[in-house]
Formats: C-alpha cells, sequence, structure tokens
C-alpha cells in the first residue's frame, strides 16, 4: 500500500525559534554559508519565514510560517519540467524526489515552484576544518551548479526500512522515520505522518477545518498543511482571498 | 598604409572592394576587446560557479536567459527567410539568404554558449538527450535547437567554402556544388525545427502554473504562448535582418542589397506583427479576464508595481507593436528608409521587452501573498558575457562579410552548372 | 532516449517525440552523407574538373562571357551559357556558318594560324606522334613575362579539360593556368622552350572548343581592351595607345596594378 507522507504545521505552535532549519541543515550535510551569501543565495530547504498582518500598534499581528517542500501531488510544477527526469514522485512515499547527479543545474525547476521551496548550489561546499565530522553518512553531499530541496529526510526513511526489514517485517514502524525539523522542534509544531493512513493524526488535522494550504487555488495539491486558529494567517494562504480558503480536498 | 595586403586581398573574391587590411582590424579590434573580456567573463563563472553572477534563488533566470531568447527569436530571420524562398519560392529574397543563414548561425551558436555558462553543470548538457522528458518543454528546446545549430551549420559550409582559395581545392568546390543543390531539403528541416523550438520557448512559461502571471491556457499540450512565441519570432526575424544588413551598409559604405528587399522583409514583417498585437490582445483579455481569476490572481497582482506596471504592456502593444507594424506596412513610411529602419528597430525592440517581461518581469513577480516585489540587476559578469556574445556575432559577420560571397548580387550564381 | 534507457517510458508522447527526434537526424546526416558521397563520385569519375570549372565560369561577369561567334562578328552579341564548352553547345554549327567579320587581323599582338586556342591564353599544337603540344600564347606571355617558377602536373598524371594543367607564380601572384584539353602529360617543358606540356590525350580529342581562324583576332582585340581598361585604373602610370604593340613584362613594369583581378580575368580564375 502507497503512503502519502506529508505533514501538518501548526502555526499557532510556532514560534519561529529556527531549530527546524538548524536541524534540516545539520541532518542534510547543508553547508554555512559563505561569507558573501545572501537569504536569497542561501541553502534552506527549511525555511522560517514572518508573517504580519501590516497593522500597527496593538492591532499589529506576527507569526512564523516555516516553508519547506510542498510535496506537491498533482501535476507536480518542478516534475513536469525537469529536462533529464532528475525530478520524480516516489510512487510508494509520495515524496518528490531530487536527484542531484543528474541535475544539469538550468534552474527551471526552480522557475517552476510556486512556493520557491527549491534551492541552488551557487558555491562548492565547504566545511571548516574539523567540521566535516559532523556530516551525516547517510546523506549525500552535493556539489555545485545543483538544485535540491528537502525530501522529507528521505534518508531516514531508507533507515527505517533497513530496520524494518531486518526484523522481517514489509511496513515500517512510523516512529522509525521522523524527519528532523519533527523531531527537533521544541513546541511540536510539526505533524508528520501518513496522509492516506485515516488513522494517522497528520491525517485528522489535515481535515480540520484550521487546515489550510498555501495557493491551494493554484491546485498542486500540496501535501504540506498548515492550521491555525487565527483567521488573518489564513487570508494569507492565497492571493485575493478575503475569506478564509476552503478547506481542499486532501 | 592603405592598402590591402597581398596576403589578405588573396582571401577577398576578386573584383570585390573591400576595406584596407589596417582598417579592417582596426574595425575588428574593439569587438575583440569585448570577447576577450566576455571570454573571461565565462571563464571565471566556469572557474569559481554561478555564484559570480547576481542570480539567485529567487532569480534563478537572470539576464542570460532573456538574452537567450531574444537572441533566438532575432535569429528566427534565418529559417524564416529560407522558407520564404526555398519553401514558398519568394526568389527576391534570395540577395539576403547567405547574410540570413550568418545571422541565424551567429545567433543560435552564441545562444548555446551562453547556456552552457548558465547552467550548473555544463558537463552534463547530455543528460538531456539520454534521459529526455518528453513532457518538458525545455527538453523539447534543447533537442530541436541542437538539431538546427547541425542545420545552420550545413547551411553555412557552401558559404565557407565559396571562398576564392577554398574553392580552388576541387573536392572543396565539389561538395559545395552538391552540398547546395541540397540546401532546400535543410530549408525544410530548418523550418520545421524552428516552428517547435521558437513555439517551446513560449511554451516554457506558458506552462508554469506556479506562476500565473505567464500561465495560459491554449490548444492541447500547447499553451497560447507557444503560437504567440512563433508569431513574434517569425515578425522579428526579418526586421532584425534588415538591421543587421542596413548595419552593413553603413559600416562597409555600400549598398548591399536592392531597397526592393528591405521593403518586402518589412512588409511581411509588419504584416506579422499586426497579426502578433491582435493576437496577443485576445490571449491578454482571456488571460486576465478567466485564466489568471481562476487561480485567485488579478490584474493588480501585475500591475501595480510601478514601472514594471501597465506601462509595459501598453508599450508592447501600441508603441512597439502597432506603431512598427504601421511604419513597415504603409507604403508612405515603408518606401522612405529612415521610417522602414524605425518600424525595423520599434519592432525589435517590442519583442525584446516581450521576452523580457517573461523572463525577468515574471520572477520578480510575487506568487505567494506575503512575499514583495523583487529586484535583480546583472553582474558585470553577466553583462560581459552578453558583450561577448554580440562581439562573436559581429567578429563572425565581419569576416564573412570580407571573405566570402555574403551578399551575390546579379551575378548568375550556379544557374548555368549542369553536369551532361 | 532508448528503451533501455533509466527513464523511458512506453507512452505516446515519448514514441512520438523521439521518433520526429530521430527522424529529423537521420534527414540531416542523411542530406550531409548523401552530399559527401556524391562528390566523392564525382570526384572519382573525373567530372570533378568539369564540375568547377563551370561553376568559375557562372561566377564570371557578363563581359566576360562572350561568345566565340560575337568576338568573331559572325554575330552582333550572344553571352556564351555553356562555360565555352562548344563540344556541347547545340547552337555551335549554326552560327559557325555565319561568315566572320573583324576589323583587323593586327590587334597589337603576334599570334599564329597554324595553332589553336584557348579562352585562358593558352595554345594547342597537335605533334605528329599523336601527342599535343601545350603553350602560353603571346599576350599570356607579354603580361606575366617570364614566371618566377612553374610547377608542372608529374609525367604520366592527368589533366582535365578546363582543369589546372601548370600553375605559376610571378612577383608573389599565383597563376593557375587552364587545360586546353585533357590527356596524360607525357613530358613538360618550360619558358625557356617555347611549350609548356606534352600530352597524350585519351583517345580521339574533340578540339571544338578551341578558337581557330579569325576568332582569334577578334578575341585577341577584345581582351587588349580589357586589359586596357583595367591597367588604366587609378594607381597606373602607363596606358597602351590604339593600335600599338602590347608591351612586354608588363607585371615587371606596373607593379601597382590590380595583378590580381588582371591575371583573375586574363586566365579564367577565380
Amino acid at each position: 500500500m502507497s503512503a502519502r507522507y506529508g505533514m501538518v504545521i501548526d502555526l499557532d505552535r510556532c514560534t519561529g525559534c529556527g531549530s527546524c532549519m538548524v536541524a534540516c541543515a545539520a541532518e542534510n550535510n547543508v553547508p554555512p554559508p559563505v561569507p558573501r551569501a545572501t537569504p536569497r543565495t542561501g541553502l534552506t530547504p527549511m525555511l522560517v519565514r514572518k508573517l504580519s498582518n501590516g497593522k500597527d500598534g496593538a492591532d499589529l499581528r506576527e507569526a512564523f510560517i516555516p516553508i519547506t517542500c510542498m510535496q506537491c501531488e498533482h501535476e507536480t510544477p518542478c516534475v513536469s519540467v525537469c529536462p533529464q527526469q532528475a525530478v520524480e514522485v516516489d510512487k510508494s512515499t509520495g515524496i518528490v524526489m531530487q536527484i542531484p547527479q543528474r541535475c544539469l543545474g538550468c534552474r527551471y525547476c526552480m522557475t517552476a515552484c510556486p512556493y520557491h521551496a527549491r534551492y541552488f548550489n551557487w558555491w562548492d561546499p565547504q566545511w571548516p576544518p574539523g567540521m566535516e565530522k559532523s556530516l551525516n553518512p547517510g546523506v549525500s553531499v552535493r556539489m555545485r551548479g545543483v538544485v535540491e530541496k528537502c525530501n522529507l529526510c528521505h534518508a531516514r526513511f531508507h533507515t527505517a526500512n533497513e530496520k524494518a526489514a531486518a526484523a522481517g517485517k514489509t511496513q515500517i514502524d512510523p516512529a522509525d522515520y521522523v524527519p528532523a525539523c519533527v523531531e527537533a522542534c521544541p513546541t511540536g509544531a510539526i505533524l508528520f505522518g501518513d496522509l492516506a493512513d485515516a488513522n494517522d493524526p497528520v491525517s485528522t488535522a489535515a481535515h480540520s477545518p484550521d487546515a489550510f494550504r498555501l495557493l491551494a487555488r493554484i491546485g498542486t495539491e500540496p501535501k504540506i498543511h498548515y492550521r491555525t486558529t487565527q483567521a488573518w494567517i489564513r487570508t494569507l494562504a492565497d492571493k485575493n482571498s478575503d475569506r478564509p480558503t476552503e478547506a481542499q480536498h486532501v | 598604409m592603405s592598402e590591402t595586403l597581398l596576403f589578405d586581398r588573396r582571401w577577398i573574391a576578386r573584383g570585390a572592394e573591400r576595406a584596407s587590411t589596417l582598417r579592417f582590424l582596426l574595425w575588428l579590434f574593439p569587438w575583440m576587446l569585448l570577447l576577450l573580456l566576455g571570454i573571461y567573463a565565462a571563464g571565471l563563472c566556469f572557474y569559481y560557479g554561478l555564484n559570480q553572477t547576481n542570480m539567485d534563488n529567487r532569480f534563478a533566470f537572470g539576464m542570460w536567459i532573456f538574452l537567450d531568447l531574444a537572441i533566438i527569436a532575432m535569429g528566427a530571420g534565418a529559417f524564416f527567410t529560407g522558407f520564404l524562398v526555398y519553401i514558398l519560392k519568394q526568389k527576391d529574397l534570395k540577395p539576403v539568404l547567405n547574410s540570413a543563414v550568418v545571422v541565424g548561425l551567429t545567433c543560435y551558436s552564441g545562444a548555446i554558449a551562453v547556456l552552457m555558462v548558465d547552467v550548473g553543470q555544463p558537463l552534463r548538457a547530455w543528460f538531456t538527450f539520454w534521459y529526455p522528458n518528453t513532457h518538458s518543454m525545455l527538453t523539447e528546446v534543447t533537442f530541436c535547437i541542437s538539431c538546427y545549430l547541425l542545420v545552420l551549420i550545413l547551411e553555412y559550409i557552401p558559404v565557407v567554402l565559396r571562398n576564392r582559395q577554398l574553392r580552388k581545392i576541387p573536392s572543396f568546390l565539389v561538395f559545395e556544388h552538391q552540398l547546395h543543390k541540397l540546401v532546400p531539403v535543410l530549408a525544410g528541416v530548418g523550418a520545421f525545427l524552428s516552428f517547435f523550438h521558437q513555439g517551446s520557448l513560449g511554451g516554457l512559461y506558458g506552462v508554469l502554473r506556479g506562476r500565473p502571471f505567464v500561465y495560459r491556457q491554449g490548444f492541447g499540450i500547447w499553451p497560447s504562448t507557444f503560437f504567440l512565441f512563433i508569431l513574434s519570432a517569425v515578425a522579428v526575424g526579418p526586421s532584425f535582418l534588415i538591421l543587421v544588413t542596413a548595419a552593413a551598409e553603413k559600416v562597409t559604405g555600400r549598398q548591399l542589397v536592392q531597397p526592393t528587399v528591405f521593403r518586402k522583409l518589412g512588409f511581411i514583417s509588419g504584416v506579422l506583427l499586426a497579426v502578433y498585437v491582435a493576437a496577443k490582445a485576445v490571449d491578454t483579455y482571456v488571460w486576465l479576464n478567466i485564466t489568471s481569476p481562476s487561480v485567485g490572481f488579478g490584474p493588480s497582482d501585475y500591475y501595480s508595481y510601478w514601472p514594471m506596471s501597465s506601462t509595459f504592456l501598453f508599450a508592447a502593444t501600441v508603441p512597439l507593436g502597432l506603431l512598427p507594424a504601421l511604419l513597415l506596412i504603409l507604403p508612405y513610411t515603408a518606401r522612405r528608409r529612415g521610417w522602414l529602419l524605425t518600424g525595423a528597430a520599434l519592432a525589435c525592440a517590442g519583442v525584446l521587452l516581450n521576452r523580457f517581461v517573461f523572463t525577468v518581469q515574471t520572477l520578480a513577480l510575487p506568487t505567494l501573498p506575503f512575499d514583495e516585489f523583487l529586484r535583480y540587476t546583472p553582474s558585470w559578469q553577466e553583462v560581459a558575457t552578453f558583450g561577448g556574445v554580440i562581439a562573436y556575432g559581429v567578429i563572425v559577420y565581419s569576416l564573412s562579410y570580407r571573405y566570402l560571397p555574403l551578399f551575390e548580387a546579379a551575378k548568375g550564381v550556379d544557374k548555368n552548372v549542369s553536369l551532361d | 532516449m532508448f528503451p533501455w534507457t533509466d527513464g523511458y517510458h512506453w507512452s505516446a508522447t515519448h514514441i512520438i517525440f523521439l521518433s520526429l527526434f530521430f527522424m529529423v537526424v537521420l534527414v540531416i546526416f542523411s542530406t550531409f552523407v548523401s552530399a559527401v558521397w556524391r562528390a566523392a563520385s564525382d570526384l572519382r569519375t573525373h567530372r570533378a574538373a568539369k564540375l568547377c570549372w563551370q561553376k568559375n565560369f557562372a561566377d564570371l561577369p557578363e563581359a566576360a562571357r562572350h561568345c566565340r561567334h560575337q568576338l568573331a562578328g559572325r554575330v552582333a552579341s550572344r553571352t556564351c551559357d555553356n562555360a565555352f564548352d562548344c563540344r556541347q553547345c547545340a547552337n555551335y554549327t549554326q552560327f559557325g556558318s555565319l561568315p566572320s567579320n573583324v576589323p583587323t587581323k593586327n590587334v597589337g599582338v603576334s599570334y599564329s594560324d597554324k595553332l589553336l586556342y584557348h579562352r585562358g591564353h593558352t595554345w594547342v599544337r597537335p605533334e605528329r606522334d599523336g601527342t599535343f603540344s601545350i603553350g602560353l600564347d603571346e599576350f599570356a606571355n607579354h603580361v606575366i613575362g617570364r614566371p618566377d617558377s612553374v610547377e608542372f602536373p608529374r609525367s604520366l598524371d592527368d589533366v582535365e579539360s578546363d582543369g589546372i594543367a601548370w600553375r605559376m607564380t610571378k612577383n608573389g601572384y599565383e597563376i593557375r593556368v587552364r587545360a586546353p584539353l585533357g590527356g596524360t602529360v607525357i613530358s613538360t617543358g618550360g619558358p625557356d622552350e617555347g611549350w609548356y606540356l606534352k600530352i597524350l590525350p585519351h583517345g580521339q580529342p574533340n578540339l571544338r572548343h578551341l578558337l581557330h581562324g579569325q576568332e582569334v583576332p577578334g578575341w585577341l582585340a577584345a581582351e587588349i581592351d580589357r586589359l586596357h581598361l583595367q591597367l588604366s585604373m587609378p594607381g597606373a602610370e602607363h596606358t597602351l595607345a590604339d593600335g600599338g604593340m602590347l608591351m612586354p613584362n608588363l607585371m615587371d613594369a606596373e607593379p601597382e596594378a590590380d595583378w590580381d583581378t588582371i591575371l583573375a580575368a586574363t586566365f579564367l580564375d577565380s
């Protein structure tokens, strides 16, 4: 049975601490940025952004929203545009996979992604002496000139599979497959699981009336959901919506 | 020293008037410098990586992609003139055919060179051929442009082999003769390939559902931008050819083609431009009223940012669209060289603006509601590479003009050749 | 790309796309190969020289393509459209039977009634042993003077009719002399011998394309007019008076003239 791994991120719980970003970088062997790097040339497969309702004084409201690859399900924009099939959707997990060894670095997928969730290696990766000892052996290092993005810590899924296989099981134990950002979040704002499994808490959360997705009207069917009780945040989910986004089918 | 050196003279066609060797070298010198600067800038990008540019994760495509799209639209004159001459039998355009081939060759080879610098891993360019994604417009572009470059090279070889010294080698002249006989086949293949890749360059953007600014409905798998880009390319190709030929006439100080050739090219360009503007107007209406609102994006999401506001849309339609079309069609202006050249230049500017809007403005416009409008300025390496490509085109064209029969005028070329 | 490549799908789009691509590549490749093949075939079957000559002829200006019958005064005006190859000309006999009419036989350069002349300024003399001697006519000799070097074909090499018989250099200019007829090279001479090549034609040669009789002075007069015009271009010092004799060693006497153009027009080269 194929899974559809996704997330529901609770924006009422997100404090903007950035632990998810750090954990992601550590897990995925993201090199430290060079001195010349800017927020627009950095490698941040998980990126926490700040939202504001734009008002003054006591009416001002701010929140934080972690942005990552939305794992789009329907006519995935980056999959159809890659000229050499370096991006494909893994049918058994629903994860949008990037093959860095096949990537030409044309960056067409980056243009296609409406969530700007793809990042380019503008520099060769360099670690200060000694820091290479902290590299995760389960994740390959990418050289400059290729695109990368969040793949829901697929290496951890791989490890969970190996563990299950060693124990003679055909299905992984959900507790064994937890992405780094989920694990690191101190408030437990990120809920991760199999959206196809009706018993999985993430599936229930995604169906809740508080849940929404970014740019749902474009129709890419992202598997990363958000939830919040604050209506002003939901109006920022879609362009020109002065009402909360209708719950899309999940 | 104002004469042509004997060594140099020997390579120039008998009876052809050309500038002295020194004057020619002086003409070439600044372009060579510009080319060297471009090569150096490209070298920096190859060595250090694309961090030498000002592109970033939001402006993943920058000046170079704009350059590529623009240059390929301008180079459409090559295939279109070949199509007009060999398929539609418009023989009076034959005098500009060789020149059009050179323009096409430099445009396409320059575009491919820039593309190789633009991608992160140029050595993996063959991956597109080995693992092609037939759903991707970029695959289509890659395949067609590569094949078309081969066609252009095969069309250029006969011109080179007719050089005064090279033609003395019997095998070269015989090969030129046999290849020249097959040029109509190449023209047909070239037209077929060009139709697809000019369109696919528009399709590159039209399929991006993540960018409602450029996403379009279409026919079958092809968005409307596929057809609009073909139209604008065939509209601007002849105009660019007029400008290049007129520039060559200015620099060399002699008339190279009959004015009637300019008028005919201009008329064709004008008519196609008018059709394009009409089609674009319909497309814009459909897009702004149906396609875009269906995903929640309205005109204010695109046009409330100054200066990239409705002035660009207006500019592309009227002063750089309808106006040049009229200048090129109406006899009063088309007959006068100054107006004709103005019309051609405005037409080219209009298509350049259109390509800019699609490549750069698309990425500047926010998609997420909480994003802002972004700005991008190319780095000197990007500008230098751009300049290098232009210099490369000028140098190749200059060499071709000096040593090859680019404008064969009224001589009965190959008319009497036959084997009994 | 191919069925065994990773990512290949047997889907309609894949098949259509790749079929079109392979077809296009095949057409381009076949065009190139076909041209190479035909060119090789031309070279192998000795059609190359004729083809090259026809292409060069097509590039000559109209003023250089007057029919011999016009030069002989048989017709008022006629331009050759057959690469000077009267052997293949359908109209030759029709015009050839008309009376000729040249203004004067004294044209300023000597020629012989016993020789046959080629438009490239060579003469042909049949010898008793079946060979043919080929030399440069007086016009060419006076233009060039004494060549700095001569490069002959090797003995027993073939020369093709209207192909290149031998090469000379003078003052840095290269001169390629066209063969008036084809055959095997038996022996070579030089400027001192008075002839340059002795060749043995293959079979019985057709010499119809060579000028003789009244055509020769008519043609030489036109050639001197042309030379006069070309030498009186800016930069030249001396011009020839009408009715005088052609001076020898013109290339040494007028080093500043446009010999490039003059030599190409004289020897029918590009």
